[in-house]
C-alpha cells in the first residue's frame, strides 16, 4: 500500500520524461511511450488491479494536460494495465523477456486503440501507412527505453519486497515464539 | 491473524469494469459540461507547466553538450561561410536602408498603413509537446501573465507556427498548421486568389502540407508564396506560410489543389514568437 506515493512519483518523472526531454531526442519522429513501460512494469509486478489503477491515473493525466475530453485516455491506458496485469501470474523477478514482449505487446494495443478512436473517426483509414510510419518505430523505440527502465524499476521493487518478506519473516519468528511459548 | 480478515479480496474483473464505467461516465460528463471542467484542466496544467519547463532546460543542455563536439568542425567552417555573407549582408542592409527611408516617404505619401509590420511580439519557448506523435501541438512558457490570449497568432523566424488554442497561467497550447485539424485561409502573394491551407499527416513525411480551394482560373505556379489572407477571422493578413508545389485540377475541374512547403522548420522549433494582436483588435482598429 505505501508503494502508492512512490508510483505517482515514477508516473510524473514518466510523464515529464515523455513529454518535454524525449521530444528533444526524436528518433524518426517518434516519442517512446513512457508510461506505457511504467503501466506494464507495475502490472507485470503487482497484478491487474494495481495495473488498473496506475493506467486508469496515468490516462488522466493526458487527458487533463493533452486530452479534448477527460476519460477517453484514462480508458485506454487502463485496458492496457488490466491486460498486462494477467502476465502477474508468470512474474519472475529474475525474467527479463517477459516485460519486453508484455510492452512491445502494449504499445501496438495501444496505438491500434488510438488508430480507432482517433484517427478511423476522423476519416484516416490508411492503417498500413501509419503502421510504418508510426507504430512500427514507436514500438520498437518504447522497448529499446524500456531495456533502461524496466530494470531500475525491478530493482525499486525488489527493495521493497525484500524489505517486506524481511518483516514477515520477523513477525513470523515472534508468532512461533509466541506460540511456544504458550505451550 | 489479524492480517487475513483486514485483507479485503476485491475481484479485479470488478475493478476495471468499475474503472471503464467511470471513463465512459467522464466521457460524457466532460463532454457535455466541457466548460465547468476547463478550471481543473488549468490547474493541472499550471502545476506542470514550471515543471516542463525546468526538465526541458536540463534536457536541452544535455543534447546541446552532446551535440557541441560533434559540430564543432561544422561550426568553424560554417562561421567563415557566414562571415563571407555577413560582409554581403551588410552592404545589401546599407542599400536597403536607404531604400526603406524612400518606401516611407512614399507611404506617407500614400497615407498606406504598414500594421503587419510592427505586430507586438512576445518571445517564448517551447516546453512540452503532446506525448503521441500524431498530433501537432506544443506547449509554450508563456501564459496569460504575459498578455497572452486565445487565437493568437504564432511565429517563427518569418513563417506562420501556428495559432493558441488554450491558454493558463504560465503556459499555453499552440496548434501548428500541419495538424491534421487545423485549416488556414490563405492567398497567393503574387495573384491574391484564395486557397484553404490544411495539416495532413500522411503528406507531412515528405515535407507537405495540402492547399484546397484555388480558383480554376488563378494563374499560379510552383514555388509561389502563399500568405496569410485578409478574409481569415483568426489570423492576421500578410503572414507568409509557405510554398506551394504539384499544382493539380480537381476531379470537378472548379477548383484545383496542391502541396505546400512550410516556411518553418517544424522539426526544430524551439523558441517561437507569439503575436499580441488580435485579428479582432485589427478589425476593431480599421473600423
Amino acid at each position: 500500500m505505501w508503494q502508492i506515493p512512490i508510483v505517482f512519483i515514477e508516473v510524473i518523472i514518466a510523464y515529464l520524461l515523455q513529454t518535454a526531454v524525449f521530444t528533444d531526442i526524436q528518433m524518426a519522429g517518434v516519442v517512446p511511450d513512457m508510461l506505457i513501460i511504467i503501466i506494464c512494469a507495475i502490472a507485470y509486478m503487482k497484478g491487474r488491479v494495481p495495473g488498473t489503477a496506475t493506467g486508469f491515473f496515468c490516462g488522466l493525466l493526458v487527458d487533463c494536460t493533452y486530452g479534448s475530453v477527460i476519460g477517453l485516455f484514462a480508458f485506454m491506458y487502463a485496458t492496457i494495465g488490466y491486460f498486462c496485469g494477467y502476465a502477474n501470474k508468470i512474474f519472475d523477478r529474475d525474467d527479463y523477456t517477459m516485460p519486453y514482449v508484455l510492452i512491445g505487446l502494449s504499445e501496438l494495443i495501444y496505438n491500434l486503440m488510438y488508430f480507432v478512436f482517433f484517427m478511423v473517426l476522423n476519416g484516416k483509414l490508411n492503417l498500413g501507412w501509419y503502421m510504418v510510419k508510426y507504430i512500427f518505430p514507436k514500438i520498437i523505440y518504447t522497448v529499446f527505453v524500456s531495456l533502461l527502465f524496466y530494470r531500475l524499476l525491478n530493482m525499486q521493487n525488489n527493495f521493497f519486497e525484500s524489505r517486506k518478506n524481511r518483516f514477515k519473516k520477523i513477525k513470523k519468528e515472534i508468532d512461533k515464539e509466541i506460540v511456544n511459548e504458550n505451550s | 491473524m489479524g492480517r487475513k480478515t483486514k485483507k479485503i479480496q476485491i475481484s479485479p474483473k470488478l475493478v476495471y469494469v468499475l474503472v471503464t464505467i467511470v471513463c465512459i461516465a467522464l466521457i460524457v460528463l466532460s463532454y457535455i459540461f466541457a466548460d465547468k471542467l476547463e478550471p481543473v484542466k488549468y490547474a493541472i496544467s499550471n502545476c506542470f507547466a514550471p515543471m516542463q519547463r525546468g526538465i526541458d532546460t536540463f534536457g536541452s543542455k544535455i543534447t546541446d553538450k552532446l551535440h557541441m563536439f560533434s559540430d564543432i568542425d561544422d561550426l568553424i567552417e560554417e562561421n567563415e561561410k557566414l562571415k563571407a555573407e555577413l560582409e554581403n549582408v551588410k552592404s545589401e542592409n546599407q542599400m536597403l536602408t536607404q531604400e526603406k527611408y524612400e518606401l516611407n516617404w512614399f507611404r506617407d505619401l500614400y497615407e498606406l498603413d504598414m500594421q503587419y509590420l510592427d505586430y507586438r511580439k512576445v518571445a517564448a519557448r517551447v516546453i512540452s509537446r503532446d506525448p503521441n506523435s500524431y498530433i501537432n501541438e506544443f506547449v509554450i512558457d508563456k501564459g496569460s501573465e504575459d498578455g497572452i490570449a486565445v487565437d493568437m497568432n504564432v511565429m517563427s523566424g518569418n513563417g506562420l507556427v501556428g495559432i493558441i488554442t488554450e491558454v493558463g497561467k504560465n503556459w499555453s497550447k499552440v496548434r501548428s498548421i500541419i495538424d491534421d485539424k487545423s485549416s488556414v485561409s490563405g492567398m497567393f502573394l503574387t495573384t491574391s486568389d484564395k486557397c484553404i491551407v490544411k495539416g495532413n499527416l500522411e503528406l507531412l513525411d515528405d515535407g507537405y502540407i495540402n492547399v484546397e480551394m484555388i480558383n480554376a482560373n488563378a494563374e499560379i505556379y510552383d514555388n509561389y508564396e502563399v500568405v496569410t489572407s485578409y478574409i481569415s477571422d483568426k489570423y492576421l493578413p500578410g503572414i507568409l506560410i509557405g510554398y506551394i508545389s504539384n499544382i493539380t485540377a480537381d476531379t470537378d475541374k472548379f477548383s484545383k489543389h496542391a502541396y505546400l512547403t512550410p516556411a518553418v522548420d517544424f522539426n526544430h522549433i524551439d523558441a517561437v514568437l507569439v503575436i499580441t494582436t488580435l485579428r479582432e483588435s485589427l478589425e476593431g482598429l480599421e473600423e
